[in-house]
């Protein structure tokens, strides 16, 4: 292959062309990292339309279409776009990286694989234009998206199937390159967390993905060729839609998280210079919540109208899933005790992440109890948890890992000052807005509500909300700023956090072909947590 | 009739502090709020307070504590750590089971009305065949069972005071009961969505006495 010349010019200094015909993962990385954090930005942006709509009940700022249009592109966007596609740029500059490889088992699919995603980007910017607003949320049900009210759903259709290919082009070449490019001595068992959390995030995908496409074309069917799956007046069942939908969109959420319990496992163990706790335990909770993840989907459904055993056999497969996770939370508390703890920037996003995934975690077993679910159901309270996971667990961990990685990304040290002010921003700022958004759900008010009647309560708990979403936007825009900041910070060596994991043994920015020399080999005993000995 | 109910289920009226709800079965959904929230305040606690204690007590300090023990785990307090949260997830899911059969299960003397949701509005129709829009009427302390369906797209029936809702699914008929014990208008509101007037499909329930419903009911729609 051409490219494995030794061309030593870091990635900062690549052409406009290079980047387009760029096979290397780790340039791919950062086009999925660019992309994500652009599209980041833009839902974020819609989420504070959204927000400002909400402070005071009646229609201020938008109409009650555009507001459904921002609901459905703020969720789709933030779902796909960030808390899945950032982790892409993980997986592309990590795994390599982490196992001691060369580059991916099939760089061109791989080159492929982020032009799909970059073309569903475009069609994304298309729903902008007015005429082209997608009002149908981002899940889609029938039979409202057959109808003309929920906007372009050939545009959804489309995006999706983009999205899917980028998808399973990534899944299948990163399995392989998993299965078989591990440096020698490199167990399956002895590979990162973080590689463990990125694989059983990619082999969920590769399992639901299928369900979801097969959903969506169905809809597309039913909308313009007048099939009958979906639509009841001509027999369909919109149900059907439902349980195809959250067969692979529960499983999803886990495709957002693992990865950030990756994250946390590194940067807990190597802040606190200790080996991760319960290690085997941790690598088998994972895998268990993937698999456990498949068995849950209708806790979304519990209201439905589906039958009440399924409701209830579903209930209790959907709480078993809080065992493997509590294994996690309780692991890393545990690799803390007698650990000797640095308080650097990722680390401070590592444990805000873990005390809020606490509370997104304890909130999410009341819904999967159909007795609390009956009332809270498509509330706010349903929205408060799902963002202590997304935009608190998953976000504070894509930053924590982010922020981890820069210096060898970059070569260069972000300013830990702006880093260290953008986290107790977004800690403080999140904490008010999505707490007060379980509260005003537990008081009744409905989601995906464009307006609401003046309960003084409601009023009050979205004003409270409105404070907390402009000091939550804050610290991400210093987040933004100490990135930027940090592109001219000082240079760094190999390991600035003194980690002893294979990504960290070579150059910082890693040259081309990855190590300074080829193949790599670790000695017998070898592990990335080597403290404390 | 409720107090019956109530104490199959082992008494959960008592434990929600003795008070007769506004609507029935919202004391269900306050019993199993109850439960989960001092069992996650407690988790939490057990979990958030050694956190904060072992991040005071093992921060780096240079030449002191510069590199942590080489701990790999302990088998006896994973295996607690799995078995203990097993058990507590399986009794609420258990609980849950309990209540949730209750909340279900429209008394035998329930009262029937139809409930079609259509965008964006609701009509209601009476067993002799009376019909409203947006406003249902019910005699106060009379259990009612909704038989919900939609003309056009997905809607769902929530009623706030009582605690309950279910979706209003074109093509099929789904049910829910609830029972108000005072009088006086209470809002419904639409919980799935179902387009631009979402947010405005609200209906009134109409709480009368007895009396007044008998004869609204006879009053020609
Ligand atoms: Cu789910
Ligand atoms: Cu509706």
């Amino acid at each position: 292959m051409q490219e494995a010349v030794a061309v030593q010019t870091p990635w900062y200094r690549a052409s406009f062309k290079e980047w387009v015909l760029t096979t290397d993962h780790k340039k791919i990385a950062i086009l999925y990292a660019v992309t994500s954090l652009v599209f980041f930005a833009v839902a974020g942006l819609m989420g504070m339309v959204i927000r400002l709509e909400l402070t005071s009940p009646g229609m201020q700022y938008v109409s009650p279409d555009f507001y459904n249009y921002l609901l459905t592109g703020h969720g789709a966007v933030l779902l796909l776009w960030w808390a899945i596609a950032f982790w892409g740029a993980f997986t592309n500059f990590l795994i390599p990286l982490m196992i001691g490889a060369r580059d991916v088992a099939f760089p061109r699919l791989n080159q492929l694989s982020y032009w799909f995603f970059f073309s569903a980007s475009i069609l994304v910017l298309i729903t902008l234009i007015p005429s082209q607003n997608i009002k149908m949320m981002w899940t889609g049900y029938p039979p409202f998206s057959l109808h003309d009210g929920a906007g372009p759903t050939a545009l959804y259709v489309f995006i999706i199937w983009l999205i899917a290919g980028s998808t399973l082009g990534t899944g299948v070449n990163f399995i392989t390159t998993v299965l078989r490019m591990r440096a020698k001595g490199i167990t399956l068992g002895g590979m990162n967390l973080m590689v463990h959390g990125l694989m059983a995030s990619i082999v969920i995908q590769l399992l639901g993905v299928p369900a979801f496409v097969g959903a969506v074309t169905m809809l597309f069917l039913d909308k313009y060729i007048g099939t009958g799956f979906f639509n009841p007046a001509v027999g369909g069942d919109p149900i059907l839609y439902q349980h195809l939908f959250w067969f692979y969109s529960h499983p999803a959420v886990y495709v957002m998280i693992l990865p950030a319990f990756g994250v946390f496992s590194e940067v807990i163990s190597t802040m606190s210079r200790k080996p991760i706790f319960g290690r085997k335990s941790m690598v088998i909770a994972l895998w268990a919540i993937a698999i456990l993840g498949f068995e849950v989907w209708a806790h979304h459904m519990f209201t439905s109208g589906m039958p009440d055993w399924l409701r209830i056999v579903m209930s209790y497969t959907t709480v078993l899933i809080a065992v493997p996770t509590g294994i996690k939370i309780f692991n890393w508390a545990a690799t803390l005790h007698k650990g000797a703890i640095r308080f650097h920037t990722p680390m401070l996003f590592t444990l805000g992440g873990i005390f809020m995934f606490l509370i997104g975690g304890l909130t999410g077993i009341p819904l999967a109890l159909p007795s609390f679910d009956i009332h809270v159901h498509d509330s706010h309270f349903v929205v408060g948890h799902f963002h202590y996971v997304l935009a608190m667990a998953v976000t504070f961990g894509a930053f924590s890992g982010a922020y981890f990685w820069y210096p060898k990304v970059t070569g260069r040290m972000f300013p830990e000052g702006l880093g260290k002010a953008s986290f107790w921003l977004m800690l403080v700022g999140s904490n008010i807005f999505y707490f007060t958004q379980m509260m005003v759900g537990i008081a009744g008010m409905p989601r995906r509500y464009a307006d609401y009647p003046a309960i003084p309560e409601w009023v009050k708990l979205n004003e409270i909300q409105t404070v907390g979403a402009f000091i939550l936007a804050a610290g991400v825009l210093l987040t933004f700023v100490a990135w930027i900041r940090g592109l001219k910070g000082p240079r760094v060596e190999r390991s600035p956090w003194g980690s002893p994991s294979l990504e960290w043994t070579t150059p910082s920015p890693p040259p081309p072909q990855n190590f300074d020399k080829l193949p790599v080999e670790v000695p017998p005993g070898w592990s990335p947590y080597h403290y404390g000995r | 009739m409720m107090e019956t109910l109530l104490f199959v289920s082992g008494g959960p009226l008592a434990w929600a502090g003795g008070k007769t709800p506004v609507a029935y079965p919202a004391q269900f959904w306050d019993q199993i709020f109850n439960i989960w929230l001092v069992i996650a305040v407690v988790i939490y606690l057990l979990v958030a307070l050694p956190m904060i204690y072992f991040m005071a007590k093992y921060r780096y300090r240079k030449g002191v504590n510069e590199v942590g023990a080489h701990e790999e785990g302990s088998l006896g307090i994973e295996i607690l750590w799995t078995v203990v949260p097993l058990i507590i997830v399986i009794y609420l899911a258990t609980q849950s089971f309990a209540n949730y059969t209750q909340q279900r299960t429209a008394p035998a003397d329930s009262l029937p009305v139809k409930v079609q949701g259509m965008m964006w509005a609701w009509s209601f129709e009476y067993p002799n065949g009376k019909k409203s829009i947006n406003d249902l009427y019910v005699p106060v302390g009379k259990p009612v069972k909704l038989l919900l369906t939609s003309t056009d797209v997905v809607h769902a029936f929530h009623i706030p005071e009582a605690k309950t809702m279910e979706d209003a699914v074109p093509g099929r008929v789904t049910t829910m009961w609830f029972q108000f014990n005072k009088t006086g208008d209470f809002r419904a509101f639409c919980r799935e969505y179902c387009g631009t007037l979402h947010s405005m499909m609200l209906a009134t329930i109409k709480v009368v006495s007895q009396e007044e419903f008998d004869k609204w009911l006879q009053q020609p729609s």
